[in-house]
């Protein structure tokens, strides 16, 4: 039942995916980005034939019996982008309209995510065309079982490493665990990342997008010859990434003057602010689990409540973005304060590219998101390390690794940015494409 | 001042006692007769045991006489003081009472002519005079014919007895002679006379109307064997002659002539030989002692066939009915269902659907039950009401099939007391508050005025005696439990209205003195009847033509099921079932497979939409398909809050769920059933006793209680056996105690608030049409509809990037909040609300498009693929929880029509709404529904059990639009600042026949000065070219200023000039318009 597809360049349709004849294409982005730098890299055609496509893709069938003892027959998908730097890594979604360019162009992100990191990964994505709200939770297990079963073979934890993505849960990487494990005879916990840490999830999971955000944060500022503790800077967001991100930069002596948050109540968002910095733990405190801040009780605690959007017209040293994407777009990016300096991307693609070209001219350095938010990707890779050896870390020993690999990482961008007078983000990609480039050189693929 | 209230109560108090009295003596003959039928019931009673005593072969003589002196008191007058003494031949047998009195009947015993014995009955004490001493007539007759009865008895015995020595010598001479023996015994057996024949002398007697009866049940069991001799027989009496002019012409206009009494007596002869010839002996017998056993249920039957009988006699026959011994059993089953029919009648209700189930659900012993717990005037004849009689009903079929369902075993339903509908008139009357009657006639704006008044009025008003002390008895029945006071009318009986949330239901605490309980139990029961005055209810049914009903309000009261923690009172859940799905999440869930709707605490926030607050919503059919899937998802749609009763204040209170069962965590019973642990991504059973409940983040799921127990399956069955019984589908209100489920009130879905089904209409002509659909419809209606706002999917893929995606998105939030609320629709591809891959939808959020209505996905077939819809997921509850509807379309599918083409041909109404977004007028259309049909609307009708849903233009409403505005105009005049004295509509608007440029005439009594009147022409001026300038855009027709005000002074009024006489002539009709009183 399981094809492996060779790779068909341009044609390269395999009838599982709808197909994308007009309009946005992320895949074709994805391409045009690459090829942008690969010009500059001056990469050979070569090279450039290799990582414009994935290596592998697979699809199969999955028949499930459904629980009113039907039967159903589901598409299952793997892309493996490329692996010359090690297993290939990325999510497993449950999409009802999975496209497959959307997947390809993932896979191709992820590959050069994990290489900007400096971790030895490739990338990957996968998943099965389904839509789980019409699914029960007994089907879904059969399903991840399912996609197992027929994938298993071209997976694993030194080949390729499935994580959580859109619609699946920790809960679906133990199925897909426990089915590899019953498979192989063995315990490979290093299989898939996204773990509870009582079934060797990794320590310092939470923290670790926020945190890594603020370690590279810390070494621009040093670089700029910019106080840390002189320095303001507005959130966008109150989640995960938000709250550890502000809990490390006012550990740090910085001050955040506003946080952003969506009001559950009110539908709409709102922007916290106060002159003298938010205290991160009395707002947590008036957060429900939500992530709205309490608006009444915000205000008698001194806070002033502003309209959402105004998280990005305060006159601050940095913005983080950490919440939507689009959020800085062409119209309103000249609305942002003279005086901000630095622009470091928590969420994905949250600022356009026309947007980027204005504050490139204005002098703002952007960290983009692919480097700002790779703690996470990090932290899995830690977690796969962990659980490969089957021995596990403190939480502060992950967190000092988090720091040394992030640190590391942005002195090699932000070096290259300088040499080559190139913004950040073209100087994250061209060093993301030239490692990938370099493996398979020495591998000998091209 | 203490003293006048006591004094005031007391004469009440009289004044209801003679009242009373009245009524007694009005029904008076009624009784007098019944009483006739008991006592002759007695008598045949007697007789039975009599004739069963002398039958019984086993017993002597001595041994039935001892035994025959104890069945003869019953059947007098006074039993309990009655003794009785038979003497015969120097032997006595008396009852145990036995004493020789002054008060004495007695009949000689005689047999062969000679006086042998004699039966004595006493009194023991002295009764008022009678025809014969204390006794009656009837009493003489029936104690000669015991006499009698002894008489033939003792002789026949003797007869035996000589028969028997015959026999025995026979017997002998047989043996002597062996073979040549005669049988003798067959002669001997028809000389004997019958114990029936001696029942028939008796009955000829004594009581010639019961041998009436029977000669009538014997003539028709025998017409039943198909005895051709009865045929011939009753041909002779009613000869059918068809040839016979005579006799056509007679059964049309006269009555057959009625048989003299020799004529019947012969026939009655007849029959009974007829019998004697077919049936035999013994079996006549046993048909005489069923007939006469099923005598006993008369008095119940002639009852319960009468119309409009007071509830005390009911209850009173009902309990002497259940007195007798036996009784059940040897009621014939035609009787016990007319007098079952009769008495659902009587308290439930005369539709005859509600009939035909009940009448085999209920038993004649519930009735018992259910009086006990009824309170109303004892002399009305109120029903019950809409409510309890569903409910009633409900428990009844669920309590048949828990004795053999296993699962349905543990269903318990709360203590339940009825007051009846008529409780509402006594009390209106009682307190003089007769002019209420007329409020339903009344303008809307003028009830609605009046409500408060009404409802301060009632409840500074008084019960009747009787009354308060019926509410005594239940507050001390229903201890210190809450209690919930629920409407029960004789409306929301009947199908098809939704009648369901218009009355009250209120709570009561029920805490205090017992003063103070039926205190505010009494001020419940008055706002709910308040309530069938107020204006919503009295709308409803003006708008269905139920005004003329006779409306009465019935009241169901409950107690509350539930645990007491701390301060609170609360069931551990509580929700409704619906046994038809009218809101699904997944093609995969049919209306069939129904929905629950569930909340912790008390289930007001699961019948009522809360909007800040989601129930769990699951289908207990399909318990596997959850609405919210992710782990994410489920935490962001968890109760937050729940209502409980705070029985310290008395007060209802919405309180933060998870605090409370933090806080009481190991006082709630089951609490494990409800919540979960959110951690890491993972939400897990709350089982564990090592739990640290106080960190926990504790969400409220019902996992446990839908994986690990029978809820969901118990739910299903009720649901089920519900919908086949009643025949229509049903929703039901439960709690749980925890440990326990109740079932508190069934009603037909139709009833349920919202749903309310309209049949697509048939008649609209093609161009109309802007879609039409059968595929996943539910009910629903949407109307007034002025805007479509269509994101065109072929544009909306064709899109190159992302970030104009987002802005479509943006273009839909803006204009979520310019266009009107609630009167523009969503139509646009695929998934609402898309997130990651947004191209398969526009990526709003809840809040940008929650001033909608309706969202339609449309799914395009593309190179033989239909893409699968969201069925609005992304937010599903908030649509459910702020009735924003959902519906999918598939153009181009046989059964689905959309006809885009309307919606191009017009004018696209963005930039004029919004600006800057020029770029996007290919992709986002905002079409106003005036645009193609001047003042028309759009509506949607979604017919779910149809299964299909038609969307088309509605011709303007000329009249409605002007009401509205002259709404608005009352709303914005001062009356006090312009010195106007009142203002009335006259002409085309009040006619209702106003058309698209009529005028709306006003007429203004004014009394204020020159300077007010030019300000306030200059007033209508304006708002005369402001509508003009609406009305253009409606409809497109130009007119200068829509009011025309006539002002008139009270001079004009003296004058009776033209315009006034419109006030003044009783010919002219006019309607006052109510203004703002003052500012």
């Amino acid at each position: 039942m399981q094809v492996k597809q060779d790779l068909k360049h341009e044609k390269g349709t395999t009838g599982v995916f709808r197909k994308e004849k007009e309009g946005f294409n992320p895949f074709k982005m994805a391409q045009q980005q690459f090829d942008r730098i690969a010009d500059h890299l001056e990469l050979d055609e070569q090279t450039r034939e290799l990582l414009r496509f994935p290596l592998r893709e697979y699809s199969f069938s999955i028949p499930i019996h459904m629980d009113d003892g039907s039967m159903k027959v589901f598409r299952g998908f793997r892309v493996q982008h490329n692996d010359a730097r090690g297993p290939c890594k990325g999510g497993i979604r449950f999409h009802p309209q999975e496209t497959q360019d959307t997947v390809r162009a993932l896979s191709m992100w992820m590959t050069w995510k994990c290489s900007v990191a400096d971790i030895p990964l490739g990338g990957g994505k996968g998943g099965i065309i389904c839509d789980p709200h019409n699914l029960s939770e007994r089907e879904q297990e059969k399903l991840c079982r399912g996609w197992v079963r027929q994938i298993a073979r071209d997976i694993g934890p030194v080949r390729d490493v499935p994580a959580p993505d859109v619609m699946t849960s920790g809960q679906h990487m133990l199925w897909i665990m426990d089915e590899y494990e019953t498979i192989m005879g063995g315990q490979y916990p290093g299989l898939i990342t996204g773990k509870p840490v009582e079934l060797g999830g990794s320590r310092g999971r939470t923290e670790a997008t926020g945190y890594g955000l603020i370690y590279i944060l810390r070494e621009l500022l040093k670089e700029m010859k910019m106080d840390i503790t002189k320095t303001t800077a507005a959130l966008q967001g109150f989640g995960n990434v938000a709250r550890y991100a502000a809990e490390l930069f006012i550990q740090y002596g910085g001050t955040i003057v506003s946080v952003s948050c969506w009001d559950q109540t009110e539908n709409s968002t709102y922007c916290y602010y106060k002159k003298t910095g938010i205290n991160l733990e009395e707002l947590v405190k008036i957060t429900d689990r939500f992530g709205t801040i309490d608006k009444k009780q915000a205000e008698k605690l001194g806070y002033q409540v502003m309209p959402g959007d105004d998280w990005l017209t305060q006159d601050v040293d940095i913005l983080i973005p950490a919440a939507l994407e689009h959020s800085i777009i062409e119209e309103n990016v000249q609305q942002i304060k003279p005086r901000v300096k630095v622009v470091i991307c928590g969420a994905n693609g949250p600022i356009t590219p026309e947007a980027e070209d204005y504050l490139e001219k204005k002098g703002v350095v952007v960290i983009p998101d692919f480097l700002a938010n790779a703690g996470g990707v990090v932290c899995s890779y830690f977690e796969q390390v962990q659980s490969n050896q089957n021995y596990y870390w403190t939480k502060e020993e992950v967190l000092g690794k988090l720091d040394n690999k992030m640190t590391d990482a942005f002195y090699k961008v932000w070096e290259l940015s300088k040499r080559k007078k190139v913004r950040v983000s073209d100087a994250a990609y061209m060093i993301a494409i030239s490692r990938v480039a370099e493996a398979c050189k020495m591998r000998g693929w091209v | 001042m203490t003293m006048e209230t006591t004094m005031a109560d007391k004469t009440d108090f009289t004044k209801y006692q003679k009242k009373d009295d009245q009524n007694t003596a009005g029904i008076a003959p009624n009784g007098t007769m019944i009483h006739e039928l008991k006592e002759r019931v007695k008598e045949l009673n007697c007789f039975y045991r009599i004739t069963k005593i002398i039958r019984n072969s086993k017993l002597s003589v001595d041994e039935a006489l001892q035994e025959i002196v104890k069945v003869i008191p019953p059947a007098w007058q006074y039993p309990e003081i009655t003794c009785v003494r038979i003497y015969l031949e120097g032997r006595e047998f008396k009852t145990d009472n036995f004493q020789q009195t002054n008060w004495k009947l007695d009949s000689n015993i005689i047999v062969d002519e000679k006086i042998i014995g004699v039966l004595e009955v006493f009194y023991l004490e002295e009764q008022s005079q009678a025809n014969e001493g204390p006794f009656l007539t009837e009493e003489r007759k029936l104690i000669d014919a015991i006499a009698d009865l002894l008489s033939k008895f003792i002789e026949e015995r003797r007869i035996k007895e000589e028969l028997e020595r015959q026999r025995q010598k026979l017997d002998y001479v047989e043996k002597m002679m062996k073979a040549e023996g005669e049988p003798l015994a067959k002669i001997r057996s028809d000389e004997k006379k019958q114990d029936w024949e001696v029942i028939l002398d008796l009955l000829a007697k004594t009581d010639p109307r019961t041998l009436l009866r029977l000669t009538r049940k014997m003539a028709y069991h025998l017409y039943r064997m198909e005895n051709e001799k009865i045929t011939t027989l009753l041909n002779k009496i009613t000869p059918v002659d068809n040839d016979s002019a005579a006799v056509n012409w007679r059964s049309v206009n006269m009555s057959t002539p009625r048989e003299d009494l020799e004529t019947f007596l012969s026939i009655q002869k007849q029959v009974f030989e007829i019998a004697k010839e077919s049936i035999p002996a013994d079996v006549i017998s046993t048909l005489f002692a069923n007939w006469m056993m099923q005598d006993k249920a008369r008095p119940l039957l002639l009852m319960s066939q009468k119309t409009g009988i007071p509830l005390v006699e009911i209850a009173a026959e009902l309990n002497r009915f259940f007195d007798q011994e036996d009784v059940e059993t040897a009621i014939s089953l035609e009787d016990l269902m007319s007098i079952k029919t009769a008495l659902i009648r009587r308290f439930f209700a005369e539709r005859l659907e509600y009939v035909n189930v009940a009448k085999t659900a209920f038993e004649l012993k519930d009735f018992l039950g259910i009086v006990d717990h009824i309170v109303g005037p004892a002399q009305g004849a109120g029903k019950l009401g809409g409510k309890a009689s569903g409910v009633l009903l409900a428990e009844k079929l669920i309590r048949e099939e828990m004795k053999r369902n296993p699962v349905l075993k543990n269903i318990n339903f709360p203590i339940s007391w009825y007051i009846t509908s008529d409780t509402i008139l006594s009390f209106i009357h009682y307190n003089d508050l007769d002019e209420v009657s007329h409020v339903k006639y009344l303008d809307p704006l003028e009830i609605r005025q009046e409500q408060p008044f009404l409802e301060q009025m009632f409840k500074s008003s008084t019960f009747p005696f009787e009354i308060v002390e019926g509410l005594r008895k239940i507050i001390r029945d229903f201890k210190d439990k809450p209690v919930i006071v629920r409407s029960s009318s004789l409306l929301e009986d009947n199908f098809g209205y939704a009648f369901s949330g218009k009355y009250k239901s209120l709570f009561v605490p029920n805490i205090g003195t017992e003063e103070q309980r039926i205190c505010s139990l009494m001020n419940a029961i008055m706002e709910v009847y308040a309530s069938t005055f107020g204006p919503d209810p009295i709308e409803y049914r003006r708008e269905r033509g139920l005004l003329d009903f006779n409306e009465e309000m019935g009241i169901l009261i409950q107690e509350v099921v539930g645990t007491q923690v701390g301060p609170y009172f609360m069931p551990t859940f509580a929700g409704v079932a619906f046994s038809r799905n009218e809101f699904r999440w997944s093609p995969r869930i049919t209306r069939e497979d129904g929905m629950v709707r569930i909340v912790p605490g008390l289930g007001t926030r699961a019948v009522d939409r809360v909007g800040n607050d989601y129930p769990i919503l699951i289908s207990p059919k399909r318990p596997n398909l959850l609405v919210n899937t992710l782990v994410e998802e489920r935490v962001k749609y968890s109760p937050r809050f729940m209502d409980v009763i705070n029985t310290e204040t008395g007060m209802i209170e919405t309180v933060d769920a998870v605090q409370v069962f933090k806080k009481y965590f190991d006082d709630l019973p089951k609490i494990n059933d409800v919540i979960s642990v959110h951690d890491h991504g993972r939400l897990i059973n709350a089982s564990n006793i090592l739990m640290d409940i106080e960190n926990a983040d504790i969400v409220i799921t019902f996992q446990h209680l839908f994986e690990k127990t029978e809820f969901l399956e118990q739910i299903k069955q009720i649901l089920g056996l519900l919908e086949e019984k009643i025949g229509v589908p049903v929703d039901v209100e439960f709690a749980s105690s925890g440990n326990q489920l109740y079932i508190l009130q069934c009603r037909p879905q139709s009833q349920s608030q919202g749903i309310e089904r309209k049949p697509v209409p048939k008649d609209i002509p093609e161009d109309r049409k802007l879609f039409f659909t059968k595929r996943y419809v539910t009910t629903g209606n949407i109307e007034n509809i002025e805007y479509i706002v269509y994101v065109v999917p072929e544009e909306y893929t064709n899109l190159s990037k992302r970030e104009q995606m987002q802005r479509v998105a943006k273009i839909i939030s803006e204009l979520n909040v310019k266009l009107p609320r609630r009167k523009f629709i969503l139509i646009g591809p695929g998934r609402w609300g898309s997130r990651g891959d947004i191209k398969l939808g526009v990526p709003i959020r809840y809040g940008d498009i929650n001033n909608s209505t309706l969202i339609v996905e449309i799914a395009k077939e593309k190179e033989g693929y239909i893409p699968e819809l969201s069925f609005g997921t992304h937010f599903f509850q908030d649509l459910v929880e702020s009735n924003i509807r959902y519906l999918p379309l598939y153009p181009g599918q046989e059964d689905n029509l959309f006809n885009e083409q309307i919606l191009f041909d017009m004018e696209n109404k963005l930039s004029k709404v919004l600006q800057g977004y020029k770029n996007f007028e290919s992709v986002v259309k905002v079409i106003s529904i005036s645009d193609m049909l001047p003042g028309g609307t759009l509506s949607v009708i979604m017919d779910g059990e149809a299964n299909e849903a038609l969307a088309y233009i509605k011709p303007a409403d000329h009249l409605t639009w002007r009401t509205m505005k002259i709404e608005e105009i009352a709303q914005a005049l001062d009356p006090d600042l312009y010195g106007i004295q009142g203002i009335y509509l006259i002409g085309s608007t009040k006619d209702g026949s106003a058309g698209p440029t009529s005028d709306i005439d006003l007429l203004v009594h004014f009394k204020g000065t020159e300077e007010q009147k030019d300000k306030l022409m200059a007033w209508f001026d304006e708002w005369g070219k402001k509508l003009a300038k609406e009305n253009k855009e409606r409809t497109g027709f130009d007119t200068d200023a829509l009011l025309d005000v006539h002002i008139i002074t009270d001079e004009d009024i003296k004058k009776k000039s033209s315009w006034a006489s419109h006030i003044t002539s009783p010919y002219q009709t006019v309607r006052k318009i109510t203004l703002k009183k003052g500012i």
